[in-house]
């Protein structure tokens, strides 16, 4: 069987390009045609109006798409999820030398961006931080960002930034930082415009990143995709794979970028040892679409006040996500 | 239609197709339609125009900076929403169909955004028929010119005149079920090889 499936060229598409380069697909039957899409929004609509018939995709968005907070009515579900952690907040050079924050532990470098962030609102010029779109972990983690260093996050503003123009507009200061996922804060850094100031992990621990997130009406593909995108994943998880992951990640058909910095930010990778707090994760520990990940995520959207009535949320995403159908193939992978 | 009032923002990454969609929504009477390039700052663009209706192709990696505009965030005055009324599938379908998306600052009435969205559908499929002619002219001029290349190398290699050499290229073509183009690219490939 055929499938269209999106996703999003950053590192944390791996499990499903790596289901599809590596036979985990093939060997559940499925032919998987894989489409790197413009923007989140472009996938979301084409998930929902049935162009794609499953996608790699921010956890937020995808229950926000359901939810009708987000584009069309769509019927969307999250048998598994894809990936943890692997964000972070990098600032221009200039905007750290000012701060210059004590350590680089994260609550000295959020009370040093707080007292920069203060000091600017109050001369009417504040800082402008990019995330990555509205749904998305990112803006959250700004959001706790702000708040470990006891800033109100009205201080600065917030703006969306395609991740493919993150390094433009950090070098031409549109932006005085963003927060984005794996490689762009470190394509970022080793352009020389920008300094990785605090891990995701560091502000919201083991925080669902991307899901994996299937039309309901694939009905009997659910499972062995599940099956086939699980065991990817695994094998993403592996660091005995992680040279093979990089170069099939860094091919053109994929990500398109200089395979030393995909390797970086890989799990095990350069990235991990020189920060504090784990990264991007891809393992079988992670991958039940777990409900307590899709409360957390309704918990954001309420504090940043994205949900303001919260009647019947709590039954809506218990039909959204499906530990039920992860756990149904999990013991056969 | 008197749209004179109205200001529409086009973002494309093809100037080619903003181009065309300018000049449909202007001889439509629409006030003013500024194209708007897209590009890194689009923001800053947008916010100083101050359109009544932005539209913008599926393909901008630009559609996730209006997502902020859809009233999540506090930072734009004037909250702008998905375009199409979400009960309106076909509409909707059609329009991504088209390659479009579109979004509308809060107020702008239904029926007045509809002509907008349907001139807009109109002439990017026609963009698009456009573009396969063009290819298909393209690919066939292509095939021309190998064909007259192949005909060429039989008659200096065979002794055969131009009829002779086509009549070949064309039995062969016939007893492989292939296209004459795909025997001439053989032919000259071969050529080019040997030559």
């Amino acid at each position: 069987m055929r499938l269209q499936l999106g996703y999003i060229p950053l590192c944390d598409a791996a499990p499903l390009i790596a289901a599809h380069e590596l036979g985990f697909a093939r060997a559940e039957g499925l032919d998987l045609d894989l489409r790197a899409e413009p923007s989140w929004a472009t996938l979301r609509d084409r998930l929902a109006l049935g162009h794609l018939d499953g996608a790699h995709m921010l956890a937020p968005l995808a229950l926000a798409s359901r939810l009708s907070l987000s584009g069309p009515p769509s019927d969307l579900i999250v048998p598994m999820q894809l990936s943890i952690n692997g964000n972070a907040i990098t600032l221009s050079r200039s905007l750290w030398d000012v701060m210059a924050p004590e350590s680089e532990a994260p609550l000295d470098v959020a009370r040093a961006f707080a007292r920069v962030a203060e000091a600017r609102r109050a001369s009417g010029r504040p800082l402008t931080l990019g995330t990555v779109h509205p749904f998305s972990c990112h803006s959250y983690q700004l959001r706790l960002f702000a708040e470990a260093g006891g800033l109100d996050p009205a201080a600065f503003r917030l703006v969306v930034v395609p991740p493919q123009y993150s390094v433009e507009t950090l070098a031409r200061g549109l932006v005085d930082g963003f927060c984005a996922g794996s490689p762009w804060n470190d394509v970022a850094a080793a352009a020389g415009h920008g300094r990785i100031a605090v891990l995701g992990s560091a502000l919201a621990p083991d925080a669902p990143e991307k899901v994996l997130a299937v039309s309901e009406r694939l009905d009997g593909a659910i499972l062995p995709l599940v099956r086939a995108v699980a065991r990817a994943g695994r094998w993403c998880a592996d660091p005995e794979n992680r040279a093979e992951l990089t170069h099939r990640l860094a091919h053109r058909t994929y990500l398109d970028l200089d395979a030393a910095i995909i390797e970086r930010a890989l799990p095990g990778g350069a990235a991990e040892q020189t920060l504090i707090g784990a990264q991007l994760g891809f393992g079988a520990e992670i991958q039940e679409p777990r409900l307590a990940y899709a409360q957390w995520v309704i918990a954001q959207m309420r504090a940043t006040r994205q949900i303001v009535d919260p009647t019947g949320l709590e039954a809506a995403v218990s039909t959204i996500y499906r530990p039920d159908l992860y756990r149904a193939v999990a013991g056969e992978i | 239609m008197t749209e004179t009032s109205l200001t529409v923002a086009v973002i494309d990454p093809s100037r080619a197709r903003a181009a065309i969609l300018e000049e449909g929504l202007r001889a439509a009477g629409v006030g003013r339609v500024v194209v708007i390039p897209d590009t890194a700052d689009l923001l800053e663009r947008v916010t100083a125009l101050k359109p009544d209706v932005v539209v913008i192709h599926l393909e901008s990696p630009s559609r996730d900076i209006l997502e902020q505009m859809s009233g999540v965030s506090r930072q734009v005055e004037r909250p702008v929403a998905m375009f199409v009324d979400r009960s309106d599938t076909t509409m909707m379908q059609a329009a991504v169909d088209a390659g479009i998306s579109a979004y509308v600052v809060d107020g702008l009435r239904a029926e007045r955004i509809k002509s907008i969205l349907d001139i807009a559908i109109l002439r990017f499929n026609a963009f698009a028929r456009l573009q396969r002619e063009l290819s298909e002219a393209r690919g066939e001029l292509a095939d021309r010119k190998l064909i007259e290349r192949a005909k060429g190398i039989l008659m200096s290699m065979k002794g055969l005149t131009e009829d002779e050499a086509y009549k070949q290229l064309r039995r062969k073509a016939m007893n492989e079920k292939r296209k004459i183009a795909d025997i001439a690219r053989a032919i000259v490939t071969t050529a080019d090889l040997l030559g």
